[in-house]
């Protein structure tokens, strides 16, 4: 079968009626997710995986896994859309990605035209969205065909790669971030060793044989932490919503944010590919390129329309593209990424080259519920912004408490144990201490999913090579990951030895 | 930055990596079939993690103490409301979800702000009910119901 007929299958798939429910309720949850202060896509994400888990339950286990994973990944790009209406309208932004946003988003909304800028992000996340599914359609394949060809060695390489690129750019120090990312993995041989058998690390505790779950400590970490942060800091939205006027942009700024949005869904869109590169990098890129390209660069910051399309496409067009990675190599390029590659273990199907082969219906069949999932946000975004705006002000006495109910149900409904509920809070604490301390807590997740296939890789390379490590350097393209890891950690630091700027990427 | 916390987390992180190394020497060196054991991964992960503690606590020597600021933590309703979260999570099982969330939701919204009592009230017990209702009642899904002394399952 060509790309285009998997991809007219993708959409019967997408378009069968409680697909069609699940990735409206997706888009529609994830847009308040990105609007509430508190929850982030991550732990957006992570706490709807069990509510998916028992509302598709009555379907077919494939079934059930791609509805799931439409939903969740509704809420992940939904998020994106979400997270720049608080920034236009509130100076905060509901996500991290939605940062720069604010600078000229919220100049925009003081001058009166915080209806244009919203529509105008909403019309930038819709064609970034676009673009980035094409990018997604004509790279799956030929992606995964590379991919499949790998061993073991290669697949170790890769994840280090991955690994490294993530704490590369993760946070300000990258000793702390290469300290957590070996804490997952550490924390990820915890429970019985699935190739010899022995129990490691479980000090006979029988909670602990299973090992960690990942569910536990990404909702602990991120959304209790987050809470957590809340209550301490005493953070709430006190500041003066913007009033939206005229919704529709004029023929001016269309005409103005068109090369703008087309830039930045292509930049977002290659930056969401590599991985450790999320969503705020890209917009932050787009940003940049767009003031250096301009002709009068003085008006942006401002409330120059350029600031808020550019980096508004960027940031949707990386959240594609941080798919392309995961479904073709089952490799989680980001935080959000990482907890949707866990609800695919959770339904037994591994991403990666084969996931294409294996499960056809379910990969294509998510990526064309995205474009559906786009077009809904954008007749969604476009009417409803005045509700969502509403949403903001939902006061954090009460969204608080409930986030911690929610995270509870969350994960009891899917662990149903006592020790998981209080490892959450117990995770909640730790991850508050850490982030607030500039640990980032995305690479200690990834390592947490990927620790096993990892292990898995490895051994059986050196089980090839006969306990020689050497396979690793010898194979071609193992040895290139392995270079290009390295490059990604060292070039920085000496960039930063010199003095330059880094940018860095401090989502979660 | 934070100094003293990054000193405290280096050495914590570094007794973790030791542990794990130590852990790991117990484990048995090969499996069936295999000459590679399932002692080597946490070994040369844990030996890391102790490099980079190392280095961290290095760092925090080198870099001069940062200007704190000073910043107010609300100690108190944090104090009450984790209290309240840990107590929730252990009794769960034991009072039953609807109970359990009612009253972990009126010390939140309580701990959160003082007064609307009956607001506080509806909500924390219509949420209570309505999740449970829609999980276990609509979705088929499975909660701990009511005590068995209030004449639940």
């Amino acid at each position: 079968m060509s790309t285009f007929e998997y991809v007219l299958h993708g959409l019967g798939t997408a378009m069968q009626w409680h697909n069609v429910v699940f990735v409206f309720f997706g888009v529609l949850i994830g847009t308040v997710v990105g609007v509430l202060p508190g929850i982030g896509p991550m732990s957006g994400v992570a706490l709807l995986i069990p509510i998916t888990a028992t509302m598709t339950a009555g379907l077919g286990a494939e079934e059930a896994a791609t509805s799931s994973i439409i939903l969740l990944a509704g809420v992940y790009y939904g998020a994106m859309y979400g997270g720049s209406t608080t920034s236009i309208l509130l100076n905060t932004p509901g996500e991290s990605s939605s940062v720069v946003t604010t600078l000229d988003g919220y100049q925009m909304a003081k001058q009166g035209r915080a209806g244009a800028a919203l529509a105008i992000s909403a019309i930038g996340s819709f064609a970034a969205g676009i673009i980035s599914l094409i990018g997604l359609i004509f790279l799956a394949r030929p992606l995964s065909a590379v991919a499949i060809k790998f061993g073991p060695a290669e697949y170790f390489s890769l994840m280090v790669l991955g690994l490294l690129a993530i704490s590369g750019l993760a946070g300000k120090s990258m000793v702390k971030a290469l300290i957590m990312t070996a804490f997952g993995l550490l924390l990820a041989t915890i429970g019985i060793d699935n190739v010899s058998g022995v129990e490691r690390f479980t000090f006979g505790v029988p909670e602990l044989y299973q090992g960690l779950e990942f569910l536990t400590v990404a909702v602990g970490m991120f959304a209790v932490g987050e809470v957590f942060k809340t209550i301490l800091h005493r953070e709430g939205n006190d500041g003066e919503l913007a009033k939206i006027n005229r919704i529709l942009p004029t023929k001016q700024d269309l005409k103005d944010s068109a090369a703008p949005i087309a830039r930045g869904s292509v930049l977002g869109f290659f930056i969401g590919l590599l991985p450790g590169a999320g969503a705020i990098l890209a917009s932050f890129f787009a940003y940049i390129v767009e003031k250096k390209i301009s002709k009068n660069p003085e008006k942006f910051g401002k409330g120059a329309i350029e600031g808020v399309a550019s980096p508004e496409s960027a940031n949707n067009a990386a959240s594609g593209g941080a798919m392309i990675p995961l479904l073709t190599l089952g490799i989680p390029s980001s935080g959000t990424t990482a907890i949707l590659m866990g609800a695919f273990i959770m339904y037994n199907v591994q991403p990666g080259p084969l996931l294409f082969q294996d499960h056809p219906a379910l990969a294509w069949g998510v990526i064309a519920s995205m474009f559906v999932g786009n077009l809904m946000l954008l007749i969604l975004n476009m009417p409803l912004v005045k509700i969502f705006a509403k949403v903001i002000e939902t006061p954090t006495k009460y969204l608080i408490p409930l986030i911690i109910v929610f995270s509870v149900f969350g994960v009891y409904a899917v662990q149903y144990s006592i020790f998981d509920l209080l490892l959450i809070m117990g995770c909640g604490l730790v991850g508050y201490f850490l982030s607030k301390n500039d640990y980032p807590l995305a690479p200690l997740v990834l390592g947490l999913i990927l620790g096993p296939m990892m292990e898995n890789n490895m051994r059986r390379a050196l089980t090839i090579s006969n306990g020689d490590f050497m396979i690793f350097l010898q194979k071609p393209i193992s040895l290139a990951f392995l270079i290009i890891g390295l490059l990604w950690i060292t070039v920085p630091l000496i960039l930063k030895m010199r003095g330059k700027n880094v940018l860095v990427n401090e989502e979660g | 930055m934070n100094t003293t916390f990054d000193r405290y987390a280096g050495i914590v992180f570094f007794a973790i990596g030791i542990a794990f190394v130590i852990g790991s020497l117990g484990i048995s060196t090969s499996a069936y079939g295999s000459n590679v054991g399932a002692n080597i991964f946490p070994m040369i992960l844990g030996s890391f993690l102790s490099l980079m503690s190392v280095r961290l606590i290095y760092e925090t020597f080198r870099k001069q103490r940062a200007e704190k600021s000073k910043e107010q933590l609300d100690y108190k309703r944090f104090g009450i409301i984790f209290a309240a979260a840990v107590l929730y999570a252990f009794f769960i099982e034991d009072i039953g979800f609807v109970i359990s969330t009612f009253l972990f939701l009126m010390i939140g919204f309580q701990t959160m702000q003082r007064g609307k009592v009956w607001v506080s009230l509806l909500i924390a017990a219509g949420f209570s009910y309505g999740v449970y209702y829609l999980y276990v009642h609509v979705l088929d899904g499975s909660l701990p119901g009511f005590p068995a002394w209030l004449g639940g399952a």
